[in-house]
């Protein structure tokens, strides 16, 4: 799915020819209004695929409600029509009105962001989602900038100490640390740090018992992520590094850089404005879609810390067989993972100004 | 007559700027140390020009980043390098610390790399380039822009829009100059440049070094040229150093060189050039290869490829001897003897003595083109919904023919289309509109299955053939020679045996001079040299027995001894096999070298289109276009008292090709433009003046007779500011 994605995101990177400043704006705006539509239409083609699904899937949502509601005995005394208003109320759709009108009417109440009712929960799919929305963008968000963050000054020391002891022994590290599955770390969190230190709090969000947005609750809450954003954050080091490392490496081969240093620049000004810019320009686009899949990630990660967040009810909805909470969770980070890849695609030409233009054409 | 053993100096000191004793670069590595400068000595003089020659890897580059103890670690620098500032204190450059070589790199010496592609951070602006530098150094940095919108404007660049754009946005020419403006920011008094115009195509090349000896003038620099190219620097320089094996085998004032030269090595180089004027047989290659710093022969290193090397050179080593000129010093034995046993080829005189090998061309045309068109579109719009979307318009109507056995060189710089015209000719490149005929077939229709011809599109496609211009990455790096070479045959003559098949592949390894063939088949790309590759990526095309071979730029990416070598050898495989050519090149003497041989005809290509036509020989002899007339004058000659007249363009970047210029394309930079050639478009025609020579058609005003509009109209030159680009 996200390959799908990515492809068709990347395929804008090729096709350009030299034009002149005074165009660019012009077929930027084109380029634009495109990537959008293109986001559009695949936002319309998962929500589609989601109908097809609840109604194709064999022992799927439909025939699975149906028993929930006949009951055990399958001999329940709920009549026909009462049946199919619950299925409409639980999941948008009538079995008794034919396809089209069914498919008209999921697609336009998702898209008016009604996503059904949960079974489990028995509440609205939206509510739950929008309520778990902030708490996983939070822990997740913290998780990720922290971990490129240190990634990229990691991977930068060990270009520049190339071949050194630091570098050698942070690049056995980095490959020890990537080849760890992140929740084995935070089983080892959760055992060390909760129950025999007692340090943290094995789950939850914050103390229920706090009011919201006073000092200690917002120390509560910063307690309850701890364990979650540095089991993240400690296993996500690594792999970043290498990367960074060898775009590094490459920049510090660079003709412009040499150029530099006889021009006579601060070192400091070569690295953070030679090496390190160009070094990340590669690493962006791999950020935006890890922002995207922050959701997706985030499912083993708040079941283990029990963190009620959107993987959490993701989870919860997978072991239920709870489909329409499942499928609001799917769509929801389908969006996610569109929308940011979007405004990767829109923004990489704020920081790479080689992606506007295709520059002159040396060759003839 | 010897001077100090291995030194080369003179008495005056006060008008020397840097001084070099016994300088030597090293590496230590695995086999050995090697040593990539030896020991050399040399004075550089306060505001001369002197240009570096030598062939790749003979330490050139070396020599340049020493001298601003700028060797790229883990390589090494030792001796004296000695730096006589204007007021009389000296530097010494290998001893100071990390903070003074900041202050002293840029501010008295400064330096303009090779790749001028890759020499500014590709997410600065230009402008950034410059303030950075000048705040490094702390100068004023309002005053130093003013300084750099002054230099931009005399590298012919318009300053506001150079430094408001990103580099990616520049041509490689305009990046070249910028750099060099870059380079004079801080008022440097030497300026170093390490091949700057080696990846530019002849005209800007040209273009750059005029302006470099006018920035010459006028901020009393002096100038350090370093080159493989002897002809380029000949004209530019007071004085040449030719640099062989990382040691200087000759120094001498640059008239003295091209005259009396009297090293073996350096008469060897003035031979291996091809120029405009040489008589074509009299040019040959340089036998041999130049040595591996770790094995540098004993004695004197040049002995194993020159003709009058004796037992003396190979055991004992030359000092340097003057010459009869005082400053003119050679590292020869034999220097007296190299000047009566080697003579130089551009001495002897031209006139009368072309004699073109008559080709035995067919009447019928093996290609011909019809009205061809290949234009690009900028593919940016959404759904054809909004506007106009651009066109490049790379090729434009053109029509030619191509015969058996015969030789087309297209000639132009780049972005003038070239390359595309080739491709669409061998049929790599579909046309916009217009035909492309294979022996009367449109190739194009018969690949779609639209012609009734009976002749099959892969027969087509197996006669024309195409030699890349990188040799290296047109061989595919993971498989033997034999199995690159194979694979085509396997493919079209399935049913010939492996013997069969193997031995027509060594017989024509052996043919271009890869023996021994067999042990040549095993290698891997990377085993092999330069000009080695683009002998497999011949073999390769012939093995097909084209038609037709399109040699795109083939021998551009070679060192200057080896070009002749190859075009020597396509040539003689063209009587072999009867091929013929299409052969694309920026450099005019190539392409007289390469088509003047067999009597083909050299075409000049101008945005797209064919500016002027005709045999070789009477194209190079008697230009009519002016653009043919630039070209001519852009191929370096080698003589020293070259005239000194003025850049003949008004312009130094060729347009864009998205919009062309509306007339004839040529007016915005043509010398000669009036008016007229604003509004009206010359057509081809074969030319006016009597010479019964029809073949020789052209595309300019110039031609046509006074009663033409174009003669009453008025001149186009002081109009716009020459100084300022589009």
């Amino acid at each position: 799915m996200w390959g799908f994605l990515t492809t068709i995101t990347s395929l804008e990177f090729k096709g350009g020819k030299a034009f002149k400043p005074e165009e660019e704006h012009y077929l930027c705006m084109h380029w634009t209004v495109k990537r959008i539509f293109q986001a559009v239409f695949t936002v319309y083609v998962v929500v589609t695929l989601s109908f097809a699904l609840i109604r194709l899937m064999p022992g799927g949502p439909m025939d699975y409600l149906r028993a929930t509601l006949l009951g055990p005995d399958q001999t329940g005394t709920v009549d026909r029509e009462r049946l199919n208003r619950q299925i409409e109320l639980y999941m948008n759709i009538n079995p008794d009105q034919p396809l089209w009108e069914q498919y008209v009417q999921y697609m336009s109440s998702v898209f008016t962001g009604d996503f059904g009712q949960s079974i489990w929960f028995n509440r609205p799919v939206a509510e739950i989602l929008l309520e778990a929305l902030p708490w996983t963008v939070f822990v997740m968000g913290i998780a990720l900038l922290l971990t490129f963050a240190i990634n990229i000054a990691l991977g930068a020391i060990m270009a520049y100490k190339e071949g050194s002891r630091f570098d050698i022994s942070m690049t056995f590290l980095s490959i020890i640390s990537t080849s760890i599955p992140f929740y084995v770390g935070a089983i080892l969190f959760l055992l060390f740090f909760s129950f025999t230190w007692e340090l943290f709090p094995p789950g939850s969000r914050v103390n229920a018992r706090l009011d919201p947005w006073t000092f200690e609750w917002i120390m509560s809450v910063l307690h309850h992520a701890t364990l979650p954003i540095l089991s993240s954050v400690l296993i996500g080091l690594g792999s970043g590094a290498l990367i960074m490392r060898g775009n590094s490496i490459q920049v510090l081969g660079k003709d412009y850089l040499r150029v530099g240093r006889l021009r006579g620049l601060p070192e400091g000004r070569l690295a953070l404005r030679y090496v390190g810019r160009n070094a990340v320009l590669p690493m962006y686009t791999s950020l935006m879609i890890a922002i995207g899949n922050v959701f997706g990630g985030a499912v083993v990660l708040e079941e283990i810390f029990t963190y009620p967040g959107v993987g959490y009810y993701l989870f919860v909805a997978v072991e239920a067989r709870d489909y329409m909470l499942l499928m609001g969770a799917f769509i929801l980070i389908t969006v996610a993972v569109v929308v940011c890849l979007v405004v990767a695609d829109l923004t990489y030409g704020l920081i790479d100004p080689r992606a506007k233009g295709g520059g002159y054409d040396e060759h003839a | 007559m010897a001077v100090t053993e291995s030194s080369y100096s003179t008495g005056s000191s006060e008008d020397v700027i840097i001084e070099t004793h016994d300088v030597s670069v090293y590496f230590e590595m695995d086999r050995g140390t090697s040593k990539v400068l030896d020991d050399v000595s040399l004075d550089i003089y306060r505001e001369e020009i002197l240009g570096i020659v030598g062939e790749s890897g003979s330490g050139k580059s070396m020599f340049a980043s020493a001298l601003l103890d700028a060797v790229v670690a883990p390589g090494k620098t030792s001796g004296d390098i000695l730096y006589h500032d204007a007021d009389g204190s000296t530097i010494d450059v290998l001893s100071l610390n990390q903070e003074e070589l900041r202050a002293f790199r840029w501010e008295k010496v400064s330096m303009v790399f090779q790749g001028a592609m890759d020499s500014f951070n590709p997410t600065l602006r230009i402008k950034g380039h410059f303030i950075e530098t000048l705040k490094a150094h702390d100068f004023d940095v309002d005053e130093g822009l003013e300084r750099a919108t002054d230099l931009l404007a005399q590298v012919y660049l318009d300053p506001d829009r150079v430094l408001s754009s990103y580099p990616h946005e520049l041509s490689g020419g305009m990046k070249q100059r910028v750099l060099i403006a870059l380079s004079l920011l801080l008022d440097p008094d030497v300026l170093v440049m390490d091949e700057p115009t080696a990846a530019l195509d002849l005209l800007m090349q040209r273009s750059i070094l005029r302006l470099l000896e006018n920035l010459q003038q006028r901020y009393d620099l002096t100038v350090l040229f370093i080159t493989h190219d002897l002809p380029l620097v000949a004209e530019l320089s007071d004085r040449v150093a030719v640099l062989y094996a990382f040691q200087f085998v000759e120094v001498g004032p640059v008239s003295e060189l091209l005259e009396r030269s009297s090293h073996p090595y350096t008469r060897a180089l003035l031979n291996a050039v091809p120029t405009l004027q040489t008589p074509l047989s009299d040019m040959e290659p340089i036998e041999g290869s130049s040595p591996d710093p770790i094995n540098v022969p004993t004695g004197c290193s040049y002995h194993p490829r020159c003709p009058l090397a004796d037992e003396r050179c190979i055991g004992e080593e030359p000092p340097f001897y003057a010459t009869e000129h005082d400053d003119h010093q050679t590292k020869c034995f034999h220097w007296e003897d190299a000047i009566s046993e080697i003579p130089l080829a551009h001495h002897k005189s031209t006139t009368g003595s072309s004699q073109i090998v008559e080709g035995k061309q067919s009447e019928e045309p093996v290609l011909t083109l019809d009205n061809l068109c290949v234009h690009f579109e900028n593919n940016n719009s959404f759904l054809g919904l909004f506007g106009e979307s651009q066109t490049v318009f790379a090729v434009d109507e053109i029509d030619l023919d191509l015969y058996e056995n015969d030789i087309l060189a297209i000639v132009g710089e780049s972005g003038c289309g070239k390359t595309t015209l080739g491709k669409a000719s061998i049929a790599l490149q579909r046309p916009t509109s217009g035909e492309v005929q294979y022996r009367g077939d449109d190739i194009w229709a018969v690949k779609d299955g639209r012609s009734e011809s009976d002749r099959s599109y892969s027969a087509i496609r197996r006669a024309l053939q195409i030699i890349h211009q990188d040799p290296g990455s047109s061989l595919n790096p993971n498989q033997k020679i034999l199995r690159t070479l194979e694979s085509p045959i396997k493919h079209w003559k399935s049913d010939m045996s492996q013997t069969d098949r193997r031995s027509q592949i060594y017989g024509l390894l052996e043919y271009v001079g890869l023996t021994p063939a067999e042990e040549y088949a095993q290698r891997y790309p990377h085993q092999l040299s330069g000009g080695e590759k683009q002998r497999v990526a011949l073999t390769r095309a012939l093995l097909m027995n084209p038609e037709v071979i399109l040699a795109d730029e083939a021998v551009s990416a070679l060192d200057v001894s080896l070009r002749v070598e190859m075009m020597d050898m396509m040539i003689s495989l063209q009587n072999m096999f009867d091929t013929s050519y299409i052969f694309i090149s920026h450099d005019l003497a190539n392409a007289r070298y390469f088509a003047g041989s067999v009597g083909g005809r050299i075409a000049v290509m101008y945005l797209g289109e064919i500016v002027e036509i005709g045999p070789a020989e009477e194209v190079i002899q008697n230009p009519k276009h002016p653009y043919t007339k630039v070209l001519k004058w852009s191929t370096a000659e080698l003589d020293s008292d070259a005239s000194q007249e003025e850049l003949p363009l008004r312009n130094i970047d060729i347009p864009d090709p998205v919009n062309p210029p509306s007339g004839c394309r040529f007016h915005t930079r043509c010398p000669e433009a009036r008016t007229e050639c604003r509004v009206n478009s010359p057509k081809l025609e074969a030319t006016d003046d009597g010479d019964g020579i029809e073949a020789h058609q052209v595309a300019c005003f110039l031609d046509k007779p006074r009663d033409h509009p174009y003669w009453s109209s008025d001149q186009l030159v002081s109009e716009d500011n020459p100084t300022l680009v589009e």
